[in-house]
């Protein structure tokens, strides 16, 4: 856990393709008439961190939802730490129990405090005991810096606090990947720090990582790719370095131009 | 013989709201039970089971509970199945209640926000835990009030079951009201007894729905 994110940024570049822990190929999903993913192939190695970005409608959402069948998908496979999804529910919440998510509205449980938003999956999925399950909610709390907050209600807590609170939900199960799905796009200006400096310390740490964020200062500095969708392809992915320098594609060029431009 | 509206006739009235509570806590329970998996064969992902669900509720819904509390009552011992009033009369308000309850909770477990279920399945917890301890409480939550409403209707419901006869509540009273010639004192006392067990429902509703509001 001391490594810093450097030590880690050159092995997991020394890996390639060693050791997938996510295989997705010729993803195909359809919205009825709509071709959502087109095509879709990307190999994730164990401990990378990757920032897919790309406009609104262009399918990044989709391809993470669909990396823990919250999306269902018309054909292609995705083989998430050795489990093929698309074999049957045994298969899926096998994968989703290894699988955290962070959503952009948080999607916490209003009806439950703090403490037991987070000890409700080690109870249920894992079978663990109240006190056990007590015990893991309080570790990753404290590990969010929230502990204090434990018995409120997630209303009672401001957006920053929710998101980070959703982060340590999903840290209980001790995931093997964490997929965030635009988590500071619904956070006021001011609480976007916070979420991503948790974040950042979960890279650290080497957790594997698949970010939909527009948040290109958390791409250059934690990613250890950036891919660009636009309209259910990739279009592009890169390092970070090479990806904001010299984009190779038009339209990333363009997307780039529009969002860092203001 | 004309007799006096004394005690004995009061005691009536009251023995006959003790049953009216004893047919209402029967509804409540057993419509409780199966309108929950009404309303969860209503939201189902499987098609079939939702328009079975879908077909159950339009049939109770759309026929009047004095007809589906005959229909049991005379239509099962055609079946060769006898029944005694009360069995007779527990099955036909469970059949009512749960169509009216399912319809209700479904539009709660429908109101409940999509990602609620979606954080619940992506912490990988299985359909049982997802309903239990995310969908239903909120569900519950969302369709309290209308629930309340259905059940004081209920309440007053199950007069009808004098029809294959019990002496509850409006029945006693119409006998008390024949035997004493004084029609507006027997109606009237039933008239309150009814106030007196949905009024405070509708207060109590009212409490937990702040209480609740509150909380989150």
């Amino acid at each position: 856990m001391a490594t810093t994110a450097e030590m880690q940024h050159t092995t997991a570049s020394m890996d390639a393709a060693a050791d997938p822990i996510i295989q997705i190929d010729n993803l195909q999903k359809y919205y009825a008439a709509f071709h959502a993913l087109k095509n879709v192939n990307l190999t994730v190695r164990r401990g990378e961190r990757i920032v897919i970005c790309g406009p609104s409608g262009s399918g990044k959402s989709t391809l993470i939802r669909c990396v823990n069948r919250i999306e269902q998908f018309e054909s292609g496979s995705i083989v998430v730490d050795g489990i093929s999804l698309g074999e049957g529910m045994q298969n899926v919440n096998a994968v989703r129990a290894e699988v955290g998510m962070v959503f952009q509205q948080f999607n916490l449980f209003p009806h439950l405090t703090v403490l037991q938003n987070c000890m409700l999956a080690p109870l249920r999925v894992r079978g663990a005991s109240k006190k056990e399950a007590q015990a893991i909610a309080m570790k990753y709390l404290e590990r969010v810096r929230i502990p204090d907050q434990a018995s409120k209600y997630p209303a009672q807590l401001s957006g920053g606090q929710q998101q980070r609170v959703a982060i340590a939900r999903a840290l209980c199960m001790t995931p093997k990947i964490m997929l965030f799905d635009e988590p500071t796009s619904a956070l006021d200006p001011e609480m976007v720090k916070e979420v991503l400096d948790t974040m950042v310390s979960l890279a650290q740490e080497g957790m594997t990582m698949l970010c939909v964020t527009h948040e290109m200062g958390f791409a250059r500095s934690v990613a250890d790719r950036v891919i660009f969708m636009d309209a259910g392809e990739i279009i592009e992915e890169a390092e970070p370095e090479f990806f904001f320098s010299q984009p190779k594609n038009e339209r990333t060029r363009n997307f780039l131009g529009q969002i860092l431009n203001h | 013989m004309i007799r006096d509206f004394g005690w004995f006739e009061v005691l009536s009235i009251i023995q006959g709201m003790g049953t009216t509570l004893a047919l209402a806590a029967v509804a409540f329970i057993g419509g409780g039970v199966f309108g929950t998996a009404v309303a969860l064969a209503r939201s189902s992902a499987w098609k079939w089971l939702r328009i079975i669900a879908a077909a159950y509720i339009d049939f109770f819904q759309g026929t009047p509970m004095l007809m589906q509390l005959f229909l049991v009552y005379y239509g099962l011992p055609v079946f060769g199945i006898h029944v005694s009033a009360w069995t007779a009369v527990a099955i036909g308000l469970t059949f009512h209640a749960s169509a009216f309850l399912g319809e209700i909770w479904r539009g709660g477990i429908q109101a409940v926000p999509k990602g609620q279920n979606e954080a619940a399945s992506a912490l990988g917890l299985g359909y049982v835990s997802r309903m239990r301890d995310v969908v239903l409480p909120q569900a519950i939550k969302l369709s309290f009030a209308p629930t309340v409403g259905f059940s004081v209707q209920l309440i007053k419901g199950t007069s009808l079951a004098a029809i294959i006869g019990f002496v509850e509540l409006s029945r006693s009273a119409q006998i008390v009201a024949s035997t004493t010639y004084k029609p507006l004192l027997a109606y009237g006392l039933a008239g309150a007894c009814y106030f007196a067990i949905c009024f405070p429902l509708s207060r109590v509703s009212a409490y937990y729905e702040r209480r609740l509001a509150l909380k989150t």
